[in-house]
């Protein structure tokens, strides 16, 4: 399984390239499928609602006739509210791509994962009922095929298709129990929805307003310009030699006719099981960069930062056991996926991966500036989210840049800024992935907050901000990344600066507000 | 926003009315379900099988060791008939089977759904359901309503009404039916059994 990940992960490189040409980074709505997903399960739940004041289960095909008589408002929300359903089908299935090409469904994000498949065949499953309710020949078609599919199982001894031999009425008791599944199903959606986001902190549950208006807006100019028709009522004594299908509900329809219904469950049954077990065959061992973060404790001050950064509340405050008075942090290693925000969150440096935390990535920068003496010598920096864009930064070399690459922009401790710039650097860019599409979740907008707002594991007051800069890098879009740069570069020609220190100060120390030294001192 | 943007822009917007398009086709294919003159064949009942019983009639000393909730003078023992069904379409058998009621004992009713596709045109068809077990009824149960004047004629006389009426709502050891007609193309052609009349019938549209 994991040998698909790579061609995924090209395809969707590609994909997200080509969106981003299109629509630019902001807009991409490959980055958004799964706020995408929740905005339409609003508009279903939304127009769902009113198509149902009109449905009536003694006479279904009617009261759908009548809703589709209705030109001002019943024909294109009764459209909105299918195409919509369609939409929804397809913003799932880029959502559940995007996770597994990006080797996001093992380990914490397992049971988001697994309650999303879940969630797919719920919504499968809503879909047919909805198409039943119906009652036109694809309804039909729908309710014979699933009730063939049913009658396979040792359930019921009287086969359930014949309530649609033909012999008498269909009885409205069908109808209410498959209009009750309608909104039960829908509403069981809502409880695993809960599940799902249950292990995100802050989940992003709306697109960007512009994506949200163009997107929904789109859908209603389809519903009223080219409205779905309603097919004639369903006769179970005739053939319908043609159906207008969906594809999106009824893909599996052909097979699930032409196969015997033992092979097509079989079938059904292990989709759903490969599906299920992808968590299993695409989990990595928790070492290198999927180690999970730990907390030094001898550095930890208890300030609560990083719990509350933690983009997957990993990480809890707990009573300490050697004698000092605050709290410590805890890593959940069940719960951790290694994003490394916690390393950029913590001002002493006390929390982070192993080999990724701020003293790590200091250490690192040591060697760096050591390496190529004196300093950076008036280099200007751009340090980039290894996931974000590599085929960017063969071009960013050629335009001048020293790159150095970091997991996630939101590891990214400050301190390393301030110790770039003080070992001659003469800028600093650090080159996030587009926002919604951050491995790490929140990485650049922690990255912006540290940076520019203050927040804990804050740039110092005293690194001047004209020199430090925020990029973003997303595929496809090299003009875009080329451009902040070279704005960046320009800005800080004039004045390049003088190493504010020798690269051989205790530059720990003197990143660290707190030295270790006089904080256990104190306690 | 540059030229190079702004032409980016154009062809997403494009693109998004394409993706639009794409969505409605989907959601609205024409699926080909059956050519224009195919019709169907459908056998669709559910009745009562016959039950294959010996009985015999209790003495007033068995009788009287039952107890009182289960003295009933006849008893009998057996099983549900299993039937063979035969459809044969212009001479060319379509299914050759055998069904029984259904439960994990058999002794509920029996449901038939099948469906077989035919071509549109005349067609002769002929169905038969045949009890395949040989009836080993003893007849005396079927008439003991017996007159001796006994304290039990009442009882007895109402046990044989309610064998009788069981008898009368099950499916007889054959129903067949064989008759030539025209399918119309695309329709589907029913064949049910109707309790009331203790007979296949053959429904076309």
């Amino acid at each position: 399984m994991r040998a698909l990940e790579r061609p995924a992960h090209r395809l969707l490189r590609a994909a997200d390239a080509a969106a981003n040409r299109l629509y630019g980074w902001h807009l991409n709505p490959i980055y958004q499928t799964g706020a995408i997903a929740v905005a339409l399960l609003a508009v279903l739940i939304a127009t769902g609602l009113y198509l149902l004041l009109f449905y009536r289960v003694g006479a279904p095909w009617a009261s759908v006739a009548h809703l589709q008589a209705d030109p001002w408002l019943g024909r294109w929300l009764r459209s909105l509210h299918r195409f919509a359903s369609d939409a929804l089908v397809v913003a799932v299935a880029l959502h559940a791509w995007r996770m597994f090409a990006q080797a996001r469904a093992w380990g914490a994000r397992a049971l988001a994962w697994s309650s999303g498949v879940i969630l797919l065949a719920v919504l499968l499953a809503s879909g047919w009922t909805g198409y039943v309710m119906v009652w036109d020949a694809f309804g039909a078609r729908l309710a014979i095929s699933g009730a063939r599919l049913f009658d396979a199982l040792p359930v019921l001894s009287e086969p359930m298709r014949r309530i649609f031999a033909g012999d008498q009425p269909i009885p409205g008791a069908f109808f209410f129990l498959n209009l009750f599944l309608h909104v039960a199903l829908p509403l069981g959606a809502a409880a695993g929805l809960w599940i799902h986001l249950s292990r995100l902190a802050r989940p992003t549950l709306s697109p960007p307003r512009a994506l949200l208006i163009v997107g929904i807006g789109a859908l209603v100019a389809l519903s009223i310009l080219a409205p779905s028709p309603l097919a004639g009522e369903a006769n179970m004594l005739a053939v319908a030699p043609h159906v207008a299908v969906d594809l999106f509900y009824a893909f599996w329809l052909p097979w699930a006719d032409a196969l015997p219904p033992w092979l097509a469950w079989t079938g059904a049954a292990t989709t759903l099981g490969v599906a299920l077990i992808i968590p299993v065959v695409t989990r990595r061992p928790r070492t290198g960069k999927d180690a999970p973060s730990v907390v030094d404790d001898r550095h930890c001050t208890g300030c609560n930062q990083c719990p509350v950064d933690c983009p997957w509340e990993a990480i809890t405050m707990i009573p300490r056991t050697d004698g000092r008075t605050t709290l410590v942090a805890r890593v959940d290693p069940s719960r951790c996926v290694s994003c490394g925000i916690c390393a950029g969150s913590c001002a002493p440096m006390g929390v982070g991966p192993a080999h990724r935390a701020g003293r790590d990535q200091l250490e690192a920068l040591r060697l760096v500036l050591g390496a190529s003496p004196p300093g950076f010598s008036g280099r200007v920096v751009a340090i980039c989210c290894e996931h974000a864009a590599p085929a960017h930064l063969a071009p960013l070399r050629a335009a001048g840049a020293h790159v150095e690459l970091l997991g996630c922009a939101g590891n990214l401790h400050s301190s390393v800024i301030e110790l770039s710039l003080r070992g001659g650097a003469a800028g600093v860019m650090v080159f996030t992935c587009p926002p919604r599409d951050c491995r790490g979740r929140e990485g650049p907008k922690w990255l912006h907050e540290r940076l520019y707002n203050d927040r804990e594991a804050e740039l110092q007051a005293r690194v001047d901000r004209q020199r430090v800069a925020i990029g973003v890098m997303a595929a496809g879009d090299l003009a875009g990344t080329l451009v902040a740069w070279h704005d960046f570069t320009r800005r800080l020609a004039p004045a390049p600066p003088e190493p504010l220190i020798s690269v051989d100060e205790d530059l720990d120390a003197l990143c660290d507000p707190q030295p270790l030294a006089s904080r256990v001192e104190r306690q | 926003m540059t030229t190079r943007a702004v032409l980016g822009r154009l062809v997403g917007g494009v693109a998004s009315i394409a993706t639009l398009a794409l969505l409605r086709a989907g959601s609205l294919t024409s699926m080909q379900t059956a050519s224009d003159d195919a019709a169907v064949l459908r056998l669709s009942w559910s009745a009562r099988p016959e039950r294959i019983e010996s009985c015999h009639r209790l003495s007033d000393t068995e009788l009287a060791a039952r107890p009182a909730h289960m003295r009933m003078r006849w008893e009998c023992e057996g099983q549900f008939a299993t039937y063979g069904v035969t459809v044969r379409t212009d001479g060319r058998v379509f299914v050759s089977d055998t069904v029984r009621g259904g439960g994990l004992r058999h002794d509920r009713s029996m449901h038939v759904f099948r469906e077989f596709a035919l071509r549109a045109g005349s067609r002769r068809i002929e169905l038969e359901l045949r009890r395949i077990e040989a009836d080993t009824r003893s007849d005396a149960a079927e008439s003991a309503a017996v007159a001796s004047g006994s304290a039990d004629a009442n009882r007895e006389t109402r046990e044989a009404q309610e064998r009788r009426t069981r008898r009368s709502e099950s499916l007889p050891s054959l129903l067949r039916i064989d008759t030539t007609f025209t399918v119309p193309p695309r329709s589907v052609v029913l064949v049910t059994y109707v309790v009331a009349e203790r007979r296949l019938v053959l429904r076309t549209p």
